[in-house]
């Protein structure tokens, strides 16, 4: 506990930034806007009000999202005492970075500045772009360069752009669960987030009928429903998944998720209750004074923002009903 | 309107040459024009049947797209599919409806994946399912795709080529046909007016040579 005493400063100057979240109320005002730009309108009146002003062309939202994003990492950097939780947090931008970086040399063109994430992975991305043109990958982490390693072997045998996801994907996630090894929190939060990957994986590729061997291959190793779970229930029906995890937490997300896929034939309530499930289980934790679960929930909970956000703002240029909406927003945090 | 020519038997025979070229060309070019009709509408009932059925099936893929749009990033959408798995090696040849060239694609499904479902660019974890439904009613309509192109393709050069055979017929019929036998009606009229002139001087003369006598 003595060591935790370190957050205390940074767990109340998280309490001040989750304030400037959005709330239900806020959410459910952009849900019902006629349009969208008046649920942009709403978000002018909250922590988004300058980039809402800058904002020249509503179908560039996603321009306010990155910048968001980036701006909140850069916030956090600023004043967190444990840069490890940090870099566990926005490893998955590297990967992203990574990944495109790669598909754009085996394209063999640039990698287009839209689909990049600059400034908010641990490593800069020009310095990336530099270790690529130089084909020079010896400062990468030693998880990242394995991974990259190990792809361009494949790669000249057999081109395949999901090679490059599944392999990369997997490095990610078993480099988040060794970097969480000393905080349990953490720790915990990354396995329930393999989990449910590898729930989503499984039941994605008896959909799509891929083989056995293809599971193995994209499950990922970090959590802790081992890899032979999966595979002994290939040959059963899904159901049969609903009563093996009857017992796990994931029983409600899996048994309504399914349903919905019986019913429609569509993937999305699982999809939504999964997120949801991860912002509860951080959201129960967040009021831990001394620790990293404060900044671990807020942010997650800018990501779900985020993601909200888009949700609405796709539905609204798009004229989607807002049942249709509805269904696939996620939670709320505060 | 007569054209503008001296009303020679020589021009005459000239005339009528072309009369008769004219009719007999006429009539091949009215034959093209029906049958490419006849190609063009089976074409286009085609193109009509084919166009129905891909946007029937489009349109709830572009939905299932737009959906998958809204609960994934930008960013990790465009990483997903920026590298395409499948590719479709395209070969483009002639073939010849009534003589006009339109193209012929023949194609084939090159690289990617082992198996048949092989078709997803993208990793599992960092991606929405609503995207792999999309993905493959996508992948299965290409080769549809491919032939509409095709078929609309040809459709708008036959087009083009029915209203070209169109206007010539047009021309032929009311332009250049009537004006040549108002033509070839002309200098017989005239050559027949010369000759009866030529008679009565011939009878005059006589007379006169009659009368002296």
């Amino acid at each position: 506990m003595a060591n935790d005493s370190k957050y205390a400063y940074a767990v109340a100057r998280v309490r001040v930034l989750e304030n400037r979240l959005l709330d239900k109320g806020q959410v459910d005002r952009m849900l019902e806007a006629q349009g969208a730009r008046e649920a942009l309108q709403v978000l002018a009146e909250t922590n988004y009000a300058s980039a809402v002003g800058e904002l020249k062309d509503v179908h560039r939202f996603e321009d306010l999202l990155a910048g968001e994003l980036e701006r909140v990492y850069r916030e956090v950097r600023r004043f967190y005492p444990e840069p490890r939780l940090l870099e566990a947090l926005a490893a998955k931008y590297d990967v992203h970075n990574l990944k495109v970086l790669l598909k754009a040399q085996g394209l063999g063109r640039e990698a287009g500045g839209d689909i990049l994430y600059p400034n908010v992975g641990n490593i800069p991305l020009a310095k990336l772009e530099a270790m690529f043109a130089q084909e020079d990958f010896r400062d990468l982490p030693p998880h990242l360069r394995q991974a990259v390693e190990e792809i361009g072997a494949g790669w000249s045998q057999r081109p395949d752009p999901q090679w490059i996801d599944i392999i990369l994907d997997r490095a990610l996630y078993d480099h988040l669960l060794a970097l969480a090894d000393t905080i349990p929190f953490l720790k915990e939060f990354f396995t329930h987030q393999a989990n449910l990957v590898n729930i989503k994986t499984f039941i994605r590729v008896k959909i799509l009928r891929q083989d056995e061997d293809f599971l193995k291959k994209v499950l990922l190793r970090g959590g802790d429903i081992h890899q032979s779970f999966f595979t002994d229930l290939y040959h059963e029906p899904l159901e049969v998944l609903c009563d093996r995890l009857a017992l796990s937490p994931y029983a409600q997300v899996v048994n309504e998720g399914l349903a919905e896929w019986q019913e429609k034939g569509r993937l999305t309530r699982f999809e939504k209750l999964a997120d949801d499930f991860l912002l509860n289980f951080v959201r129960s934790h967040r009021h831990h004074p001394f620790g990293p679960q404060a900044l671990v929930g807020y942010l997650l909970a800018v990501e779900n923002e985020l993601k909200l956000i888009r949700i609405i703002m796709v539905g609204k240029l798009n004229k989607l009903p807002p049942e249709e909406i509805r269904e696939r927003l996620r939670d709320v945090y505060v | 309107m007569r054209m503008r020519v001296n009303p020679t038997r020589m021009e005459l025979n000239r005339l009528k040459k072309r009369l008769n070229m004219a009719v007999r060309g006429h009539r091949l070019l009215k034959d093209k024009r029906d049958e490419l009709m006849r190609q063009f509408i089976d074409l286009i009932k085609h193109n009509k049947e084919l166009r129905e059925e891909v946007e029937r099936e489009l349109q709830p893929a572009l939905a299932k797209f737009l959906l998958a749009r809204a609960v994934m990033s930008g960013e990790s959408m465009e990483e997903a599919i920026m590298f395409p798995k499948t590719r479709f090696d395209l070969a483009v040849s002639r073939q010849n409806i009534m003589s006009v060239y339109a193209p012929k694609f023949s194609w084939e499904k090159a690289g990617g994946g082992q198996g048949e479902g092989d078709i997803y660019p993208y990793g599992f974890a960092d991606t929405s399912a609503e995207l792999d439904a999309s993905i493959a009613t996508l992948s299965q309509l290409m080769p549809k795709l491919l032939e509409l192109a095709q078929v609309e393709k040809a459709a708008d050069l036959l087009a083009d080529e029915i209203e070209k055979t169109r206007r010539r017929v047009n021309a032929l019929e009311h332009v250049l046909i009537p004006q040549l036998s108002e033509t070839v009606r002309y200098i017989t009229m005239k050559l027949e007016e010369a000759e009866r002139s030529a008679l009565t001087r011939l009878m005059k003369v006589k007379d006169i040579v009659r009368g002296k006598t």
